[in-house]
């Protein structure tokens, strides 16, 4: 039984030892290496052409021998090595990166050789490359060296080769594919060749058209997650506007409480229990919620409770309620902007197209808002408090006397409104800024929102929010954020011209 | 209330000739905060006109405050370049060496003050030719106003609008061709803002208790019956409302050379509803109310600014609170609660 496996064994180092034979004459190379400038070129020369066929163990010794050579540390026969001459030291710097690719058993190493070889990707050669992208293990690194090659073979010299690769380059269009295509048409090989030149003349608008549709989708995307902030904040004001003909002017200070109380949430974890604290997104959803509701209905029951009949002192009221929340958070917790942990579940993002990435942290605004939306819709249309809630905006006397009690209906509605909004600041911290001043940056918008949406449907709500979202998003990289909320103010006004009382209005004499 | 709005006009009147016969009495600091509590005050005024007489609130005030202080600080730079040839500071900075073509014509004060005018007529016509037109009112039309305001301040916020950029303007040196240290020239700015106030007191004076205003307050009662009974109420709030916006840029135009200053900060919704606190406080449908309100915030306001200027935004919520929840017409209503002592306080009419 051990005979045979002996046997094998024996076989196998026979044929491991056996490759190194046709690889690196390791005397020649330091020979070389050690010698005036031009025999040192030689030396670079002699280790890269055999990295084809060169064992590991050699590629390690290459390895040490060039970062040796580099920082002076190689010991000659002569004493020590010569300073390398300003081109060999380039010429060097390359080679040891392709050894670190080839060689380096940390995949983080791997992957920075790679990254500083980016810069002139067609001065590696291809042995190189082919037997990287052989022996690469890790599925990342892997990925990174496919296009890398793909690049290298973008400078390569035959024709054929290079049309491949500028074909797949297309197949992945980014800015950087872009300046890549677009330097290729001052190519000589692109004057010459008129099948290369319909090539490279092809992927560009190929590429050119992913760009494109890269940047629709990529503003859509935006504009989609600013408008679910715009709609967790607009629908409390909504609802409270359709119910008691109030607008609460502290709306935008609620989103700020919500943020702040999510900060909190995770200060906390930190303190209590730091392995739950990555989590502290999902965490504090129901805490922020009942904390911000809980002072909508302070403030319904304190205040704006007794102002019903005088609407416009309402919003002197809840100014007031506002400047009094900005200068104590700013007093408690000061100016500056708060530190978020990002969680990995609000990292990085997905790639789609072109430029184009699915952002993790923008799509838990959404999905988020998403949810509320859902939630919202359920209370209102399938409960009996959404019931009470819709009878009570639609005719407040009536309501009232049929039994409901609408004083109730109204503090819970408050409630409900302020803690959507809590939810938006939740739903922001990962994107925007959060210190005392955050609330007017979305205060105003979401005044428009419930002024172009109307009060008698979500529906209008959640148009208006989606409008004014990417219409913002639309407009800012052109005219820029300034422009886009002038746009936005002057639309509105325009509207209402035609609307006087947004797209979904109660139906009923006009007042 | 026709002895109380004596008595604030006699009372203005009197500071005013203090200031102009002894003015060693007062400090040149007091004699500034004079003028400036003057400005103040008609702004108020022209807010008290739109809210307190025809109901409607708004919350963008400053807006036609900034115009005028806005082009008044224009004249100010274009008339100090041409008697003392200093550049403002702004063109400075943004590297320019000469004014963007709107700034022409700047160095004339009757092209200052009458652009001031129309600009604001302009501005407050289109505005609220179309919101009244399509009926816009109530907290629809505050709201709106104050997103016009904000959208402004964000404007002038841009530094390459020509207008100062967010350092605003500043450095004025020189007005009507006299130095602007001297006292003279403070002493007669502040006795100027305090005649200017007194006319525009008598002018709303006049208004209110003519036909016209008795329409107004009707207006504001009942806009429906009024309109059914056939008078024209898009006419009457258009006049009314373009009236007050001309008399808060006229405030601007009397407050920016007092202060020394102004920038883009004028224009924060803040200070626009701060204006309407200041009418709250003092009462509403009242001008005297809106003049005694102003005054005393702002009194209150320069003295703590200087000793805790970080207490100010609690005390000013807190009133807030006290009088919409309390005092619905403001400091008239103590009037209400001591009769006796304060009978000539109480208000004619319950608004």
């Amino acid at each position: 039984m051990i005979r045979p496996l002996l046997l094998c064994l024996v076989v196998l180092c026979a044929v491991l030892r056996a490759q190194p034979a046709t690889a690196l004459d390791r005397d020649a190379v330091v020979a070389s290496a050690c010698g005036p400038a031009t025999a040192a070129a030689e030396a670079g020369r002699m280790i890269i052409d055999g990295v084809a066929q060169a064992s590991a163990d050699d590629l390690v010794w290459a390895r040490q021998l060039i970062a040796s050579a580099l920082d002076r540390s190689l010991a000659c026969p002569g004493g020590a090595a010569p300073l390398l001459s300003l081109r060999n030291r380039a010429a060097f710097e390359t080679i040891a990166a392709e050894l670190t690719l080839l060689a380096a058993p940390d995949p983080t190493a791997r992957a920075g050789a790679l990254k500083s070889l980016g810069r002139r990707p067609e001065l590696v050669p291809a042995g190189v490359l082919d037997r990287a992208a052989a022996q690469e293990q890790d599925t990342a690194l892997k990925a990174a060296l496919a296009e890398f090659a793909a690049l290298a073979d973008l400078g390569s010299p035959d024709l054929a080769r290079r049309g491949r690769a500028v074909a797949r380059v297309a197949d992945t269009p980014s800015t950087r594919a872009a300046t890549q295509l677009a330097a290729l048409t001052n190519d000589p090989a692109y004057r010459a060749d008129a099948g290369f030149r319909a090539t490279v003349d092809d992927a560009i608008t190929r590429v050119g058209r992913g760009l494109m549709i890269g940047r629709v989708l990529a503003t859509l995307y935006n504009g989609a997650s600013f408008a679910s902030i715009l709609f967790m904040s607009a629908v409390g004001l909504a609802v409270i506007f359709g119910l008691m003909g109030v607008i609460n002017l502290a709306q935008g200070e609620f989103i700020m409480i919500g943020a702040y109380g999510t900060w909190l949430v995770q200060q906390g974890l930190h303190a209590a229990a730091p392995g739950l604290a990555v989590w502290y997104l999902p965490i504090a959803v129901i805490p922020v919620f009942l904390a911000t509701a809980g002072i909508g209905v302070l403030l319904e029951v304190g205040l704006v409770r007794h102002l019903y009949r005088r609407p416009l002192m309402s919003l002197l009221a809840t100014w007031a309620v506002s400047l009094f929340l900005v200068n104590l958070v700013r007093v408690v917790f000061g100016t500056q902007n708060l530190q978020f942990d990002t969680p990995f579940y609000v990292q990085g993002g997905i790639a789609v197209i072109g430029d184009f990435i699915i952002t993790w942290n923008r799509l838990f605004a959404i999905g988020f808002a998403a949810l509320s939306l859902a939630g919202t819709w359920a209370l209102l249309r399938h409960t009996p408090f959404g019931l009470s809630v819709r009878a009570t905006t639609q005719n407040r006397e009536m309501a009232a006397c049929i039994g409901i009690a609408t004083r109730q209906v109204d503090m819970l509605a408050f409630g409900l409104g302020s803690g959507l909004a809590g939810l938006a600041g939740l739903a922001l911290s990962p994107l925007y800024n959060v210190n005392p001043q955050m609330g007017t940056n979305f205060v105003v918008d979401s005044f428009m929102v419930v002024v172009l949406g109307g009060v008698a449907a979500l529906e209008g709500t959640v148009l208006a929010a989606l409008g004014i979202g990417q219409l913002n998003v639309l407009v800012e990289p052109f005219y820029g954020a300034v422009a886009a909320k002038v746009i936005v103010l002057l639309l509105t006004i325009m509207f209402l011209q035609w609307r006087p009382e947004g797209l979904f209005a109660l139906q009923g004499r006009r007042r | 209330m026709t002895r109380l709005f004596a008595a604030v006009v006699a009372v203005l009147a009197a500071v005013a000739a203090l200031i102009a016969v002894a003015p060693e009495l007062l400090s040149p600091y007091l004699v500034n905060s004079a003028g400036q509590l003057a400005a103040f005050a008609l702004l108020a005024v022209s807010l008290d006109l739109i809210w307190g007489y025809a109901g409607i609130l708004s919350l963008g005030h400053g807006l036609y405050f900034a115009i005028g202080g806005y082009v008044v600080a224009m004249h100010l730079l274009k008339h100090g370049l041409a008697v003392t040839g200093r550049v403002p500071d702004f063109m400075q900075f943004m590297g320019w060496s000469e004014f963007p073509f709107y700034w022409a014509g700047f160095e004339s004060f009757p092209y200052a003050a009458g652009l001031t005018v129309v600009l604001t007529l302009a501005m407050s016509g289109l505005f609220g030719f179309v919101s009244f037109r399509s009926r816009v009112g109530g907290v629809y039309f505050s709201i709106i106003t104050q997103a016009l305001v904000y959208v402004a301040m964000l404007l002038m916020f841009r530094n390459d609008t020509g207008f100062g950029g967010n350092n605003g303007m500043t450095g004025f040196s020189v007005i009507f061709g006299r130095d602007m240290a001297d006292p003279f020239v403070s002493r007669m700015l502040a006795i100027g803002s305090i005649v200017i106030l007194i006319a525009a007191l008598l002018l709303c004076r006049r208004l209110v208790t003519s036909r016209v205003g008795r329409l107004v307050v009707a207006c504001r009662d009942d806009e429906a019956r009024l309109r059914s009974l056939g008078y024209g109420t898009l006419r009457l709030k258009l006049g009314i409302w373009c009236l007050s916006a001309v008399l808060a840029a006229v405030a601007g135009f009397l407050y920016v050379p007092q202060v020394g200053i102004i920038n883009p900060r004028l224009l924060s919704p803040d200070v626009s509803l701060e204006i309407a606190v200041w009418v709250a406080i003092g009462g509403r449908g009242a001008l005297s109310g809106a003049v005694i309100g102003a005054i005393l915030v702002n009194g209150v306001k320069f003295w703590l600014s200087a000793r805790a200027p970080e207490l100010w935004p609690f005390i000013l919520s807190g009133l807030v609170v006290l009088v919409v929840m309390a005092f619905p017409n403001g400091l008239l209503d103590l009037g209400r609660l001591r009769p006796r002592a304060l009978k000539f306080l109480r208000p004619a009419r319950g608004t």
